[in-house]
């Protein structure tokens, strides 16, 4: 122990290394109050749609005259909630939609609909916890390590030091001394952030252990190069070059791999699919809708026909046939994704840096899987929507602007 | 040989010798020619692949069956955004904005399915592209090799001797930057070849030229700075510590900090909040497929006392398609004035955002390359607002034809049955009032004067390393 303190103290009066360890603390605190600061501004942005969605919802309500107008002039606010402790990563809640406002009307021409920000944003990037671990971390570590034995040893102390038995021992001890306090300087914003947050203990205590293994890895690569008798510049220079190739060359060619190795069909041509199969269906005959639209809702049955050129249910019908003949393109455009994220997910134990960042955001439920759940939330809302509308809609149930009140509720469980 | 050309000369034949810089140069080199061939690829395709997407775009429109005018209103079409032949340098916002649009009355869409939502998820740097590996990684490459040039000889005191054979510090530190700037031009050359090629696809060479100059100012940028940190420092460990962070706040953390300024300054309401606002609005204009709807009360009177008749059904013309026609006219000024809001919104943010370039040089050289590229924000809002004049017109040619060509009282009879259904049908040959679209990059004029300003910010980092490191130079110490 008492090793320990006087490396410590050591530490204490090298300039070089409080700055990087300063560095190291600010960039984190900076990056979990801004984390906080976004998550909680996401949750106004929603608390204050929810109010405006009823508002409007209420407002239209007014001038309903039967389920079909209901159906068509209703719109229905789905969103997701970040967690507790998405201020740490905020990952794909950037890119990828996390509120929705839909309608009873073909799924397909509505769910990919993206509420973006500002695209100079998206493309430079946030500073959120999980940049600063994944990406500037090793940075900090690798400057704080990198002429430990080099420096003592331009300082001709080297041979003097390691010729006992316990100055060999002296890198690893100060080395693991300086990751421990990197670690902490880290992780102490983290769990500040995450206790106002609420955040989980268990989910902290698991971000923590990745950050910490991030870093022993950093450790591992700093010593193993450190040893070589290097300069210290050499040794910066070789550490900042592994450090390239494991956080900018391999990420981005895993990227570009996986996108070209798992096509996915271009999103335009869902949506086309869907509008040629919505439009077309007015000019067919009302049995070409009805058909397919009764392989899926046999109870309705006997209730799918009309005799007049426009009645509700069958533009209901045809909506909802768009989205069957988009399904496949649809299915495959998830698959997709959902594939380059199981892939990409293997392929990140080559590269630490992806490998915490994907950590992270999965703690976070900012990952893909996450928005993809979303997704699939909106999409069984939407169903549930249409299990509600359907009977009214076929069976001429006579329309009572009070029934209104009991349409399914979106709820983010 | 002037004595810096001696010390230029000896630079080169150090790096050439050191196995560090060999292997420095070497994966930099693979990676500038693997980003390059993999992006100029990628955005070749795009480019092809849009612009068929395009014109099957128009053929499916054009091909459509004899119909309801209003039909088509709702039928659609979509526009697509072929990107510039420099993007193949710089595509910057072109995978985080959808890359087509879908264009029908009544509403405006955003771009869908930008490809980054859909790409692997790595995240961090995302795709390398080679201007991202101009603004972030030559940097590291040029502190790699340079930031020993002068402090070098400083640690192994042969700047004491170099000194009192009466070499000017100026003459010294003259030739070490020109050795780290030739080090610099050379890993331009992919650039140039890049550019050139895309003055070959169409964009103009000038722009090209400047977009190449951009680069060659930023990275001479990083060199003044190299030389001035090597010219001022006493150990090679310093020197290095002190290159580093500043690449590191510079080049990784101002940028980011900018975005989170740029949004706590100017916050935009998200598109949903901005519809519901819309929507009290739009209430008031009335529902276009309603005729009868009391908003169009004080038109109908107009129209009746312009035609000078008592009753619609009079009207040699179709009510309800000048209802149509009168509705969108009301809602695309409503909608337009939304819209231009938040791209006003928008680019105050990339403004301020912007201003953080006279704190990192990487921030101004991303601004100006994106706008000699024609591939920022500012090009994605003028195909926003192209697409919204085609989509206007193309409205209001099919509520013409609902107008002229479709009588009022076949038109309010037309759900009676299918032989009523039938006769409001028009010739497909109407559809031809949709236009060829086309999207063009920016004017030069237009590059360059949005290059303009981080291109003046650039110019002042150069010229303060630059100067300081003369006048350090001048009275350089062993």
């Amino acid at each position: 122990m008492s090793t320990v303190y006087r490396e410590f103290r050591f530490l204490m009066r090298e300039r070089s290394a409080l700055l990087w360890l300063g560095l190291a603390f600010m960039s984190a605190t900076i990056a979990v109050v801004l984390g906080l600061k976004e998550v909680s501004e996401q949750r106004t942005t929603i608390a204050d749609l929810i109010t405006a969605d009823q508002v409007e919802r209420e407002v239209v309500k007014k001038d309903l005259a039967d389920w079909g107008s209901a159906a068509y002039y209703s719109f229905h606010l789905t969103y997701d909630e970040p967690s507790d402790f998405a201020f740490a990563a905020l990952g794909q809640r950037d890119l990828s939609p996390w509120k929705h406002r839909i309608r009873m009307l073909a799924l397909e021409g509505q769910i990919y609909e993206s509420d973006t920000t500002n695209p100079d944003f998206a493309l430079i990037g946030r500073i959120d916890f999980a940049f600063v671990a994944s990406l500037l971390s090793p940075l900090f570590l690798i400057l704080l390590l990198h002429d430990l034995r080099s420096r003592e040893r331009a300082a001709g102390r080297l041979d003097f030091i390691e010729a006992t038995a316990s100055g060999k021992m002296i890198w690893r001890t100060r080395g693991l001394l300086r990751t421990t306090l990197l670690w902490l300087c880290l992780v102490l914003p983290l769990w500040v952030g995450g206790i106002i947050a609420g955040a989980s203990l268990m989910v902290l205590l698991i971000a923590s252990a990745v950050v910490l293994t991030h870093l022993l890895i950093w450790w591992l690569i700093a010593s193993w190069v450190a040893n070589k008798d290097y300069t210290s510049a050499v040794n910066l220079v070789s550490l900042i070059g592994v450090w390239v190739v494991l956080a900018v060359i391999t990420p981005a060619a895993i990227k570009a791999g996986v996108n070209v190795a798992v096509p996915i069909p271009d999103g335009g041509e869902i949506l086309l699919t869907q509008r040629e199969a919505v439009n077309d269906a007015w000019d067919l005959p009302k049995q070409a809708t009805f058909e397919p639209f009764v392989k899926r809702h046999p109870e309705l049955a006997d209730y799918a026909k009309i005799d007049t050129p426009f009645e509700w249910k069958w533009y209901y019908a045809f909506q909802q046939v768009g989205d069957q003949n988009a399904e496949s393109l649809s299915h495959a455009y998830l698959d997709g994704r959902i594939k380059r994220d199981v892939i990409t997910s293997s392929l990140a134990l080559l590269s630490p840096p992806v490998l915490t960042e994907r950590l992270l955001q999965k703690q976070a439920q900012t990952d893909v899987a996450a928005s993809i759940a979303y997704e699939e939330r909106v999409r069984a809302y939407h169903a549930d929507l249409r299990s509600w509308y359907y009977p009214k809609l076929f069976k001429d149930v006579e329309f009572e602007t009070e029934l209104l009140s009991l349409r399914p509720q979106y709820s983010t469980d | 040989m002037k004595q810096w050309q001696t010390i230029f000369i000896d630079e080169w034949r150090l790096w050439r010798r050191s196995y560090l810089a060999v292997s420095a140069l070497v994966l930099f080199t693979l990676l500038l020619l693997a980003t390059s061939i993999f992006t100029g690829l990628r955005m070749t395709e795009e480019q092809h692949a849009r612009e068929h997407q395009q014109q099957e775009a128009e053929e499916t429109f054009l091909s459509q069956p004899d119909r309801h005018p209003h039909r088509m209103v709702h039928y659609g079409h979509y526009a697509f955004r072929t990107p510039p032949p420099l993007a193949m340098v710089d595509p910057g916002v072109d995978a985080v904005t959808g890359q087509s649009i879908f264009l029908e009355g009544h509403r405006q869409n955003s771009a869908m399915f930008a490809d980054e939502r859909a790409a692997a998820n790595t995240g961090g740097f995302g795709s390398l592209t080679p201007a991202k590996v101009y603004q972030l990684l030559i940097p590291l490459l040029l502190i790699a090799i340079g930031h020993g040039v002068v402090v070098r000889e400083r640690e192994s005191h042969t700047l004491t001797q170099l000194l009192s054979q009466g070499v000017s510090g100026t003459q010294i530190v003259a030739g070490k930057w020109v050795a780290l700037a030739s080090v610099a031009l050379i890993s331009l050359l992919p650039l140039v070849i890049a550019s050139l090629s895309a003055s070959t696809a169409g964009d103009s060479l000038s722009i090209s030229l400047a977009l190449v100059a951009t680069y060659a100012l930023y990275l001479l940028v990083w060199v003044s700075l190299i030389v001035l940190i090597s010219t001022t420092t006493q150990t090679r460990g310093v020197a290095l510590g002190l290159l580093v962070l500043f690449w590191i706040t510079t080049a990784m953390i101002t940028p980011r900090i900018g975005v989170a300024s740029a949004n706590a300054t100017h916050p935009a309401p998200g598109k949903i909040e901005t519809e519901l606002r819309m929507y009290a609005d739009k209430r008031e204009l009335g529902d276009g497929h309603n005729a009868s709807d009391p908003a169009f009360e004080a038109f109908r009177t107009n129209v009746l006392a312009q035609y000078n008749v008592d009753t619609i059904e009079e009207l040699p013309v179709n009510f309800r398609g000048m209802v149509a026609q009168k509705n969108e006219a009301d809602l695309t000024e409503l909608m337009n004035q939304y819209a231009e809001e938040k791209m006003m919104q928008e680019l105050h943010q990339s403004n301020h955002l912007r201003s953080f370039g006279w704190l990192s040089p990487t921030l101004a050289t991303a601004s100006a390359s994106q706008s000699l590229a024609s591939t920022g924000l500012q090009t994605h809002h003028r195909f926003l607002r192209e697409t919204e004049t085609l989509r206007l017109n193309f409205v209001q040619g099919l509520n013409q034809v609902h107008i002229d060509k479709l009588s009022y009282s076949d038109d309010i009879n037309r759900n009676n049955d299918e032989e009523s259904s039938r006769r409001v049908r028009v010739s497909s040959e109407n559809w031809k009032v949709l236009e060829d679209f086309e999207f063009a990059p920016d004017q030069a004029a237009e590059r360059w004067q949005a290059a303009r300003y981080p291109l003046l910010m650039l110019l002042i980092w150069f010229v303060a390393f630059t100067v300081s490191g003369m006048y350090c130079a001048a009275r350089i110490k062993p």
